[in-house]
């Protein structure tokens, strides 16, 4: 065990995962991927459909196990933890998924979904499970009132918010977002992106954010990892990975990214700037 | 009273779609799902609905094909080269469909006969409304495939639709949609299960096609890059409504509406720098 200030809170190393594709032919989904993450970092990991971007997120949060290689957090191995070591390392790594109406139990209430973890843990919550159900719920800008209510009857992005409260309660370290806001209109995108900046700000989370929209990993990533049929063809810092790629497949996956035309773009702008000028002169 | 304008080459008179105050409702539920939406599209033209979830924009398309949902009653006029499609009866909508007018939609996995030949499948689409051998119309497949540039046609024209990627797979329900030379196509979210390579392929793709045939369309989609990308007009809708209308540059250069100006607001671009908590070092 090891607490410093050199060990980052997640160190991956030469993940592998290979799926059996016929009686004596596997298929490598994820091949030799490694990184690390600090506390309040946010590592975005981007790709396109079978770049093994899910698969990775998935070995992290042990929900599959790796074929080889190791995961360490704060220091310690948890690649082939079990029982209540690993019930441990859940209490400190929750996922949130892609479509909340399907990985939230419908016929569950609020409250039973997100105390769930709190149960699973076994943790003692001063005020009981219902206080710390009503104050996660405050946490993600949910109505406390409404516990009682099942995910049908939240929009999408409220969903979603369900599925964020669930992951805060047992107050985790890393959240892993498995195309957390993909499934969500724009608008509401930009609420949940605000809401997990704030959080952690608020509450020095990390997150392992998983995504195909390159354009939303630039709003909330502090580094990026790319990566293409199972392999991380590059990983650095957000601006250099977004303002000078190094590598042929990341060049050509941003600039596949469809844009606003950029004369467009400036002329809206500079209109919103005269606008403003012309009433702040008023 | 329209005027009358100088007929088509071809003979015909006036927009290919004209749709003036289509509005939906559903009286047993008491709701209206589109209220008032007006719009036309003129050949090799398109034009773009953009909006979020809930929007009615997907109900807009399905009310111009015939296709709304039971219970539903619809107002107004949708006329096609001046011949009025609302209340038209069905035999009448389904020769139309999938020969005159065309439909792409989001998911090709569903939308494909998983039992099926992609070849059997393009070709039936052409056999039913324009007959012809089995023969032949294979051969039709195998052009229609060629078109939207599926390499080895001659061999994939006999595969299976789960043998395709998702890419490959759209380019057949490309090939399919535009197997009888439609001249108006009706693409709802085509490319948002796709990949952004394969997207912008797709969209140049069928940008490239509507150039060579001259057909209008009407692109459905909640992402506002792309509507800016496809689309010479632009129809933004909120529940059900129309927020504001007008050509693509207009729209985006100077939007008139709140919810259009908070839609962009919201749109994440590539060179957004946003500011973020500085990480911390070290485990503690």
């Amino acid at each position: 065990m090891s607490f410093d200030d050199h060990t980052p809170l997640l160190r991956v190393q030469n993940l592998v995962k290979e799926f059996k594709q016929s009686a004596r032919k596997q298929f490598r989904a994820v091949d030799d991927v490694g990184f690390d993450l600090s506390q309040r970092e946010t590592l975005g990991v981007v790709g396109e459909s079978g770049s093994g971007k899910s698969t990775t997120a998935r070995m992290v949060a042990r929900l599959i196990d790796p074929t080889s290689g190791s995961i360490e957090f704060q220091g310690e191995d948890v690649t082939t933890r079990t029982g209540a070591a690993l019930r441990h390392f859940r209490g400190n790594v929750q996922v949130v998924f892609q479509d909340p109406y399907s990985s939230l139990n419908p016929r569950h209430t609020v409250e039973q979904i997100i105390s769930a973890p709190l149960r699973y843990q076994g943790r003692k919550v001063s005020g009981g499970y219902r206080k710390a159900v009503k104050e996660a719920m405050d946490r993600v800008g949910l109505n406390p009132d409404h516990s009682a209510r099942h995910p049908m009857q939240f929009s999408g992005g409220q969903a979603q918010r369900i599925g964020i409260a669930r992951a805060l309660a047992v107050e985790p370290k890393l959240v892993i977002c498995d195309e957390a806001v993909s499934a969500l209109d724009v608008s509401v995108q930009a609420q949940v992106l605000d809401l997990l900046r704030d959080l952690q700000r608020e509450h020095d989370f990390s997150y392992i954010f998983v995504a195909h929209d390159l354009a939303v990993v630039r709003q909330i990533a502090h580094k990026v990892a790319v990566m293409s049929a199972g392999r991380l063809v590059e990983q650095g810092p957000r601006d250099a990975i977004f303002d000078n790629p190094q590598h042929e497949y990341t060049r050509t996956l941003l600039s596949a990214v469809p844009r606003i035309n950029p004369e467009w773009e400036s002329a809206r702008k500079s209109r919103d700037e005269g606008n403003l000028t012309a009433s702040s002169g008023n | 009273m329209k005027l009358t304008t100088a007929p088509e080459p071809d003979g015909r008179i006036g927009a290919m779609l004209s749709v003036e105050g289509l509005t939906v409702t559903f009286p047993a539920l008491g709701s209206r799902v589109i209220d008032d939406i007006n719009f036309t599209i003129e050949k090799g033209k398109t034009i773009g609905l953009v909006g979020e979830s809930g929007s009615g924009k997907s109900m807009t398309s399905l009310a111009i094909m015939g296709l709304l949902p039971e219970g539903a009653a619809v107002e107004g006029s949708v006329s096609y080269w001046g011949e009025q499609l609302l209340g038209n009866p069905d035999s009448a909508m389904r020769r139309l469909r999938g020969d005159r007018i065309a439909m792409i939609f989001q998911d090709p996995l569903s939308s494909l006969n998983p039992y099926f030949t992609v070849g059997f499948q393009i070709a039936e689409a052409y056999r039913t409304h324009r007959g012809g051998s089995r023969r032949q119309a294979r051969g039709v497949a195998v052009e229609a495939m060629r078109q939207v540039r599926i390499p080895d046609a001659e061999r994939r024209v006999d595969h299976y639709p789960h043998q395709f990627s998702g890419g490959m797979r759209q380019r057949v329900m490309i090939a399919m949609a535009l197997v009888c030379q439609p001249d108006l196509i009706i693409a709802d979210e085509p490319t948002t299960a796709l990949d952004v390579t394969v997207q912008a392929q797709i969209l140049t793709l069928m940008s490239d096609l509507q150039d060579s045939t001259g057909a209008g369309m009407l692109f459905i989609t909640h992402d506002l890059a792309v509507v800016s990308d496809v689309a010479d007009s632009i129809v933004v809708m909120q529940r059900g409504k129309t927020v504001e209308q007008g050509t693509a540059e207009a729209i985006f250069s100077w939007p008139e509406s709140d919810y259009t100006r908070a839609l962009l607001a919201a749109t994440p671009r590539l060179d957004d720098i946003v500011d973020l908590p500085e990480p911390l070092r070290g485990t503690r």
